[in-house]
């Protein structure tokens, strides 16, 4: 075990290396931001002072170079347009706001997919069937702006601010964008645990339990849904990366002081140390919790091993 | 007058809630403790104006610092931090300064503020002040490097001193908001923008950045205050879920409604429209530029020709535009200067006249030569490849620029529209790569009053200026800037209006309205043509 964190470990420094260089380049290409910080009929003159404070005049190698120096420091540098250090206000959006949301959307995503993916695939072609499968098209198929927008009109507009339309920080506030970005996850989750379900209902070891007499109950919950539950493991630990990642339309929308809407207004902004900092906390949060998947899977199922 | 009648208003108000009783304006109960919550599009960046004082940021930024010279609700200069200014002779420009005035923590307003802010502008002494530099969006030791020095007369009186003539001193140095000298040394330049600290009727308390700004009155302000206690801005980027917010009553007041949701919203008993003329200018912009002042290939831009220019600005039906996409929330403007700045001066409008606009492109030498129905002269196409910033500057704008663009090709122009973001368009107005046949679609706006913000957009190289003002042009420009006689330079500005007008640099589209809407209980709420929202006088109905 410990030997295989190891070598995840090492392999994370990789990727995070190659994520940010690739990403330190790549911005660079798409031209420089002092356009965005002097008037508009600023001279070349007062162009090239400004690229001079920015530090920008200097060759590229040279920036690349204090960049890597810099990061161990955690030091991303300060944001071109805030003139705030760029990893504090990435991180003041991750937390608590961006990982509040995305906790709360996996939640509900989980905790409603899993019964209703055994109720419909053990009802299977029942009118309960047909409905969870109709009703997981609809939520997979809605936009999430249009969702969003439609919520606010019925629980904020409607019924009178029963729910506020906008911002942060309590539990009322967190519902309606929670919903919104629940649903295409939970449509999904419901149908991967109903095809998973199904497929192992087949299974000759699942007859044999029903055979020696074992309660429905215990079929389902220990021999089937633990064997059905590898893919949605993955696909639920990709769900909360992308979730932890800033999700721009429903931080847009709700007005939700996450990161995506953070980085997203960046890279228009050729923000280069918010877009560097936002893209080097993405590159953690997907390797950790990809190793997290790695660790859930020999807990669900004991035939795979780490080591392998 | 402003200041009597509000002092007044204040008096009668604190008498009432002293007495028991309820205050009430103009016959309706107010609530002197309320909260309004503004919704606005987006965060400022900075608070510190140095920094920059953008469309966005000057909203923030102006509740909170103030400059020497204020602005009515017409956009008319009007004593703000200085009770007068006048030039003493063609060299020398003095404030007269407000007395009394504290900033929101209690250090006084007075010449040696003054004199620090000119430092900090003009870069100047940091070092003996200890503070840092900025990077600042206008540097003035480069803008206006005639103003050469600066003394303290008294307390109360500061006199500036140039090497030529300027008769606009009393804008560009008159509208920068003055932050204060002892607490700037103590907190930094970083403290300043993170807990900024200014004279203007609002004091910050909280700022969560990208969310939201909280204010609360500042007791001690010197003039007109706002009539309710706690102000908030709260940044809903959306435009629908701000209109959701307000219809629902969690905001009391949103900027920047679309101009087809402004006729819905209208209807609405519970809410509120109001308008008002914009110094936001948008324009088409051709290259027009010799071949040696941009990336060329050594040809002269293709619109360097002014009757093509002019010909397209008759060739575009801008009320059309106007009436159709703006649904009335836009003025047409065929003067180079905002029509609410200080020295404009109406012009004969560029009729809508595709004839003449043929008539004009034929004069130029273009004609239909192969039948292909665009225009062709020594084996050159008329052809414009227009790029514009999609999502970027609100309103109409995205819907507009095509529309334009079949105008132009009704004359026989050949146009193609290619939309990019707003950076990318800014990269190439930087590096003068726009095509010789470039163009693209944009607006400017102002935070200064007098005309020559705007007419200065032609007469040095800059990211806008894309046809310079030829020689003759330029002299009376320039004749302009030494003029420091009031009616002798209002006729000068009159003169290169015309003549520019005329001579057509751009392709004036329309000049904005911004549309504000609010909840009915919102009192006394009138927009003014800057960039920021003045909320002194407004209250709030007691519900």
């Amino acid at each position: 075990m410990s030997a295989f964190l190891l070598r995840r470990l090492l392999h994370a420094i990789f990727v995070v290396w190659g994520v940010v260089t690739v990403v330190f380049f790549l911005v660079r290409l798409t031209g420089d931001p002092t356009g965005f910080l002097v008037d508009q009929t600023a001279t070349q003159e007062e162009i090239a002072h400004t690229r001079h404070l920015l530090g920008l005049d200097r060759p590229v190698y040279v920036q690349y170079l204090d960049f890597l120096l810099a990061v161990p420091r955690g030091d991303f540098g300060t944001s071109i347009r805030d003139k705030r250090p760029a990893m504090r206000m990435v991180l003041e959006h991750l937390w608590p706001a961006t990982v509040q949301l995305a906790l709360a959307a996996l939640l509900l995503s989980t905790l409603l997919a899993i019964p209703l993916g055994i109720v419909s695939a053990t009802h299977r072609d029942s009118c309960v069937d047909h409905l969870s499968r109709v009703a997981s098209l609809f939520l997979q198929s809605m936009p999430s702006f249009w969702l969003g927008l439609m919520l606010i009109l019925v629980f904020a507009v409607q019924l009178q601010g029963l729910l506020p339309s906008y911002g942060s920080g309590s539990l009322r506030h967190l519902i309606l964008p929670a919903i919104t970005l629940a649903a295409a996850p939970l449509a999904q989750n419901v149908r991967l645990i109903r095809a998973g379900m199904l497929e192992v209902l087949a299974q000759d070891y699942v007859r044999t339990a029903r055979a020696k007499g074992l309660a429905e109950r215990l079929v389902i919950y220990r021999h089937t849904l633990r064997n059905a539950a590898l893919p949605f493991i993955t696909l639920s630990g990709l769900s909360l990366g992308f979730m932890l990642s800033g999700t721009i339309i429903i931080e847009t929308v709700f007005s939700w002081p996450g990161m995506g809407r953070l980085i997203v207004q960046a890279v228009p902004g050729r923000d280069f140390p918010v877009i560097q900092a936002g893209v080097f906390v993405f590159a953690v949060i997907f390797v950790l919790i990809n190793v997290l998947v790695d660790v859930l899977y020999t807990v669900v199922d004991p035939r795979v091993r780490l080591s392998s | 007058m402003w200041l009597c009648v509000g002092g007044m208003i204040w008096l009668l108000l604190t008498l009432g809630v002293a007495g028991g009783v309820t205050p009430t304006l103009n016959g309706v109960e107010i609530d002197p403790e309320g909260e309004l919550i503004v919704a606005l599009a987006d965060d400022t960046n900075n608070m510190d104006p140095r920094i920059g004082m953008g469309s966005i940021r000057s909203n923030y930024i102006r509740q909170v610092f103030e400059s020497l010279v204020d602005v009515d609700a017409q956009g008319n200069p009007v004593p703000g931090l200085a009770l007068s200014w006048k030039p003493i002779d063609d060299l020398t420009w003095e404030f007269v300064l407000r007395q009394g005035v504290t900033f929101h923590n209690g250090e006084p307003f007075n010449a040696d503020t003054v004199l620090f802010n000119l430092d900090r502008f003009y870069r100047r002494n940091l070092d003996t002040w200890g503070i840092d530099d900025v990077t600042a969006s206008t540097s003035f030791e480069k803008t206006h490097p005639e103003v050469t020095r600066w003394e303290k007369v008294d307390d109360y009186t500061v006199r500036l001193y140039t090497s030529d003539p300027a008769p606009t001193l009393w804008d560009f140095i008159g509208r920068e908001p003055m932050v204060p000298k002892d607490y700037t040394r103590q907190q930094g330049v970083e403290g300043l923008n993170e807990r900024p600290v200014g004279t203007g009727p609002w004091r910050m308390v909280e700022w969560k950045r990208k969310d939201s700004m909280h204010f609360e009155r500042h007791e001690a302000y010197w003039g007109r205050k706002p009539l309710y206690t706690k102000m908030r801005f709260q940044v809903i980027p959306e435009g629908a879920a701000r209109i959701a917010a307000l219809k629902s009553g969690e905001v009391g007041l949103i900027e920047a409604v679309p101009p087809l949701d402004a006729t819905v919203l209208a209807r609405d008993p519970q809410l509120r429209i109001a308008s008002s003329i914009q110094k936001l200018y948008c324009r088409l912009y051709v290259n027009g530029r010799p071949q040696d002042q941009y990336d060329s290939g050594g040809q002269d831009g293709l619109f360097s020709d002014a009757r093509v220019r002019l010909a397209m600005n008759h060739a575009i039906n801008k009320e059309g535009i106007i009436t159709k996409i703006f649904n009335g929330y836009a003025r047409e403007n065929a003067s180079p200067v905002s029509m609410v700045s200080y020295g404009y001066a109406a012009q004969p409008p560029y009729t809508y006249d595709p004839k003449k606009a043929k008539a004009l492109l034929a004069e130029a030498g273009w004609q239909d030569g192969d039948g292909d129905g665009f225009l062709d002269k020594n084996g050159d196409t008329l052809s414009l490849d227009l790029v514009f910033p999609a999502k970027h500057y609100g309103q109409a704008f995205d819907e507009m620029t095509p529309a334009v663009a079949e105008m132009l090709k009704e004359v026989g122009i050949q146009v193609t529209i290619t939309l990019v973001d707003f950076g990318t368009l800014l990269q190439t107005a930087i590096k003068g790569t726009l095509p010789r046949n470039g163009g693209f679609t944009a607006c400017r706006t102002s935070n200064n009053l007098d005309a020559d913000d705007y007419l200065r957009d032609w007469a040095a190289l800059t990211l806008i200026n894309w046809a310079p003002y030829p020689p003759d042009l330029l002299a009376l420009y320039q004749a302009s800037k030494r003029e420091v006689h009031a009616d002798k330079r209002l006729q000068l500005l009159a003169e290169l209006q015309r003549k520019v007008r005329d001579w057509a640099p751009v392709v004036s589209l329309y000049q904005e309205v911004k549309v504000y809407a609010h909840r009915q209980d919102v009192l006394n709420f009138v927009p003014i043509p800057e960039l920021n929202m003045d909320f002194r006088g407004v209250a709030l109905q007691k519900r």
